[in-house]
């Protein structure tokens, strides 16, 4: 496996705080990544950061070799790094199949004489949008909602149609904040489906989340923030035993998370 | 079928002058045809990108005045004017548009408004250039090749062309991936970055645009009123088509047109002092926003949807 | 150029009253978008709702300077109130552009019918202190211009103290710097709002009522002003209430100097270039540091 997505000594303060404090890691090519960690550890602003939302103080982002780190947001997302929002956010007012074909827009060949002109370039970037929307829609089972605009969709679907949105173009890598916050449990594992069968597909996401149990079962390699710094790496199991990790996220001891463990079973 | 409809009605408004040789209804055809083109530009940069424009008053009477001052003072034609009022306004929103738009859309709104008023100050104060108060009265009649558009229906059919290209224009790009952006931008701009779009191109197209076409309004309608002064700048016309933007549905292209035809006859039937005409376009404006913000096609819009939900619920 | 050093502290004096009813315009915006991210578009009619309650006000108490400017400014509150509870309270806290649209068709119904009842023709103000003056020097200023000044500064006194020191002042700015939290202390952002508004509508009454006495009173008085009083706000950054002061000073002196020695369009598009250059320079206006401040 290689290092798809590189991140070195991130750092980023508001005021004299210091929210993301020197952060290192790396996302391999093809895997699912988790960044975990409790309120206030820096988990939003590190991959505002990397996206371009939020201008870091310092380091490193690179992405498939080229250094990204003070590009815009929308630079960002044409290199290939797509990302959705903690707070779900879809056009509301239009059509899951405009919702999806923006989406793609940025990255095809068609110029903005050739949109105004409908030209058959145009038109065949169109065509190819609309193909790959439609399977797309149909993976993440919002496909009877193809022509209705995205105001009626749940919150839930909202979540799945923004995954799809950011699927749309093919890009390197997916940085999902928080895909199941907000979501009915019963959803959840509809999520955890999907984006595995898209990872089984070559698909490479990172997954920054609250709900550990949904980290533990679909990430290959998790990392856990905390005061942001990075407290732990590894895998799922081993995060999870980790008396560090148990005690900033769950403020227990790991004789406490054994007892609670014991209590529950 | 819908196409071929909306062709013949355009045609149909082409042969009006067969129909009366009325200069009053003609003359108020002519208000229609170019306040219709200045509210769809309004719609444009309000109703597609969200951006609420005052600067389209300034961009009208600049519009007027660049035309009329190309032929009167600098000895053009009249099309060359035309050219010079949209070239001229589209430059100025660029300049306007960059450093507003940087800052966002609340000081976009704001900035177009003392825009607006700017231009006013300058029509009246600015002497020398504009003639000050008392205006450039007795604008000739434009030719085309030996032709001269003498009488109102003559005139009636520059306005008729212009709405056409104007609207199949605004159409065409409202239709485009690029109008789907501009709502898409209104909708949800940190998405639109996201994905990999960014949004200052667009909006200063959509400003630049919308200003240019107009100014080219304002020229027409300048040269079918034969004079220009500071009036001309009379923040009722901004009135009028934020009015027609509003009630026909900002966002919604049929829905500004429509408004746009309808309420133009619709002052000339209900001929009330201008005190009093004000005070109805006011309340107007304010009941609309207050119970009905996104105008007819939005009531329609809410309608479709709720039948949508409970369909699929 | 020899610049006739009389005339120049004329000019400053002037510039200094202009710019302190500027401010109390200004502040009044700056107020309201503080606390309710809006923009209030009949301030400026609501100006001239003060000045024409001072003129039907001083005739009924015999020429009496205070007493008119009292019931000036309580009137004229009063509209705030109502404009507040019947329109304001319908807005959410993004819903700038909506508004603006409501309080664009308010100002329009206001200046019209205004006009259509008393007509356009401008009125003449007299007060107690008719137009006697005092004389400094060679420089004549009259009281009314005097009082005016004093009358902007004692305001801006006031309302610093209730900002810093009253209950109700804290919770404006608690709201004003951060609404999700000042929610969460259960501020009722409502009743927070609605004394904005009141007290901005005052202001610009008291600025209203300051101003029938010096200048002519008009329906289309307050048109002009609020489009300066937008623009200061802008200079002085969005919502920040000693930025808008500043602002509006500053203003006041640019325009009475350059009203003195260029040509009119000059003083009329001064606020313009300003404002294009100062959002060029510092987007976020010239004062801002983030929310409401005072001091």
């Amino acid at each position: 496996m290689t290092a798809l997505l590189e991140i070195r000594d991130l750092r980023k303060s508001f005021a004299g705080v210091h929210a993301v404090d020197g952060v290192s890691f790396t996302v391999e090519q093809g895997s699912i990544t988790g960044l975990i960690g409790p309120n206030g550890s820096g988990k939003s602003t590190t991959i505002d950061c990397i996206a371009g939302f939020q201008k870091a103080d310092g380091g490193r982002v690179v992405l498939a070799g080229t250094d990204i780190a003070g590009r815009s947001a929308h630079q960002i997302a044409r290199a290939g790094l797509m990302r959705t929002f903690q707070t779900v956010r879809v056009y509301e007012n239009l059509p899951l199949r405009d919702n999806l074909a923006i989406a793609a827009q940025q990255f095809d060949d068609a110029t903005w004489s050739d949109e105004l002109f409908r030209t058959r370039r145009y038109r065949r970037a169109a065509a190819a949008a609309e193909t790959r929307a439609r399977e797309l829609i149909e993976l993440v089972g919002l496909a009877r909602y193809y022509d209705a605009d995205a105001g009626i969709l749940s919150y839930g679907q909202k979540k799945l149609l923004a995954l799809a949105a950011a699927l749309m173009p093919r890009p390197r890598i997916v940085v999902l904040d928080e895909p199941v916050a907000g979501v009915n449990p019963t959803r959840i594992r509809d999520v955890e489906d999907v984006l595995r069968k898209l990872n089984a597909g070559g698909e490479t996401f990172l997954i920054v989340e609250h709900n550990v149990e949904f980290i533990t079962n679909l990430c290959h390699h998790v990392i856990v923030l905390d005061q942001g710094r990075k407290l732990a790496e590894g895998t799922a199991a081993a995060i999870h035993t980790d008396p560090r990790v148990l005690e900033a996220y769950l403020g227990m001891t790991p004789e406490m998370a054994e007892a609670e463990m014991r209590g529950a079973a | 079928m819908k196409a071929v409809a909306i062709v013949v009605a355009a045609l149909a408004f082409g042969l009006l002058p067969y129909l009366t040789s009325s200069n009053y209804i003609l003359g108020v055809a002519v208000s229609a045809a170019i306040y219709t083109v200045a509210a769809a530009a309004l719609n444009l940069i309000y109703g597609y990108t969200g951006l609420l424009s005052f600067a389209q008053l300034g961009f009208w009477g600049i519009g007027g005045y660049a035309t009329a001052l190309t032929v009167v003072t600098f000895g053009g034609t009249f099309w060359l004017g035309l050219l010079w009022a949209g070239l001229l306004n589209a430059a100025l929103a660029l300049i306007v548009g960059y450093p507003t738009l940087r800052v966002g859309r609340h000081a976009f709104v704001i900035v177009t408004l003392t825009f607006a008023l700017l231009v006013t100050l300058v029509a009246r104060d600015w002497v020398d250039l504009t003639r000050g108060p008392l205006g450039i009265p007795g604008l000739p009649a434009p030719s085309l090749f030996g032709f001269e558009f003498k009488t109102t229906s003559h005139f009636y059919w520059i306005a008729w062309i212009y709405a056409l290209l104007a609207l199949g224009f605004l159409y065409a790009l409202g239709t485009s991936r690029i109008g789907r952006t501009l709502v898409a931008i209104k909708q949800n701009e940190p998405l639109v970055r996201a994905q990999g779009i960014a949004p200052m191109p667009y909006k200063l197209a959509a400003f630049a645009i919308s200003a240019a076409i107009t100014g080219i309004a304002g020229g027409i309608f300048a040269f079918h009123l034969k004079v220009i002064d500071p009036l001309f700048l009379d923040f009722y016309y901004m009135q009028t088509f934020l009015i027609m933007v509003i009630i026909g549905g900002a966002g919604s292209f049929w829905g500004v047109v429509i408004a746009g035809i309808a309420l133009s006859a619709l002052p000339e039937v209900l001929r009330f002092s201008s005190d009093f005409r004000m005070i109805i376009y006011g309340v107007v404006l304010l009941v609309i926003m207050l119970v009905m913000p996104g105008g007819f096609a939005g009531w329609i819009r809410q309608r479709r949807l709720a039948r949508m939900r409970a369909a699929l619920r | 150029m020899a610049v006739d050093p009389v005339y120049l502290v004329q000019l400053t004096l002037n510039g200094i009253t202009l710019g302190l009813l500027y401010a109390l315009i200004a502040v009044g915006l700056a107020l309201i978008f503080g606390v309710m991210q809006i923009i209030n578009f009949a301030h400026g009619e609501l100006l001239m709702v003060g000045a024409f309650a001072m003129s039907f006000a001083l005739p009924a108490m015999g020429s009496l300077y205070w007493p008119a400017m009292a019931a000036a400014v309580v009137a004229t509150m009063i509209c705030g109130l109502v404009i507040y509870e019947t329109l304001l309270v319908r807005l959410r806290p993004d819903e700038f552009e909506r508004s603006i649209l409501i309080t664009l068709g308010l100002s329009i119904i206001v200046l019209h019918v205004v006009q259509y009842l008393f007509t356009a023709n401008p009125r003449m103000v007299d007060t107690q202190y008719g137009f006697d003056g005092v004389l400094i020097g060679s420089i004549r200023i009259t009281w009314t211009r005097i009082i005016g000044a004093v009358v902007a500064i004692g305001a801006f006194a006031l309302l610093f103290v209730l900002l810093k020191h009253t209950q109700f002042g804290r919770a404006m700015r608690a709201i004003a710097q951060n609404r999700e939290a000042a929610l969460m202390v259960g501020i009722r952002p409502r009743v927070v709002a609605r004394n904005a508004v009141v007290l901005a509508t005052g202001l610009c009454g008291l600025a209203g009522a300051a101003l029938a006495p010096i200048q002519l009173v008009t329906p289309g008085m307050g048109q002009f002003l609020i489009f300066k009083a937008f623009a200061l706000v802008i200079i002085g950054g969005l919502g920040n209430i000693p930025g808008a002061i500043v602002s509006a000073i500053g203003l006041g002196l640019i325009e009475s100097w350059i009203g003195g020695f260029f040509e009119i369009v000059w003083q009329e598009a001064a606020v313009f270039i300003l404002m294009v250059v100062v959002m060029f320079l510092k987007p976020d206006g010239l004062f801002t540091r983030g929310g409401m401040r005072v001091g």
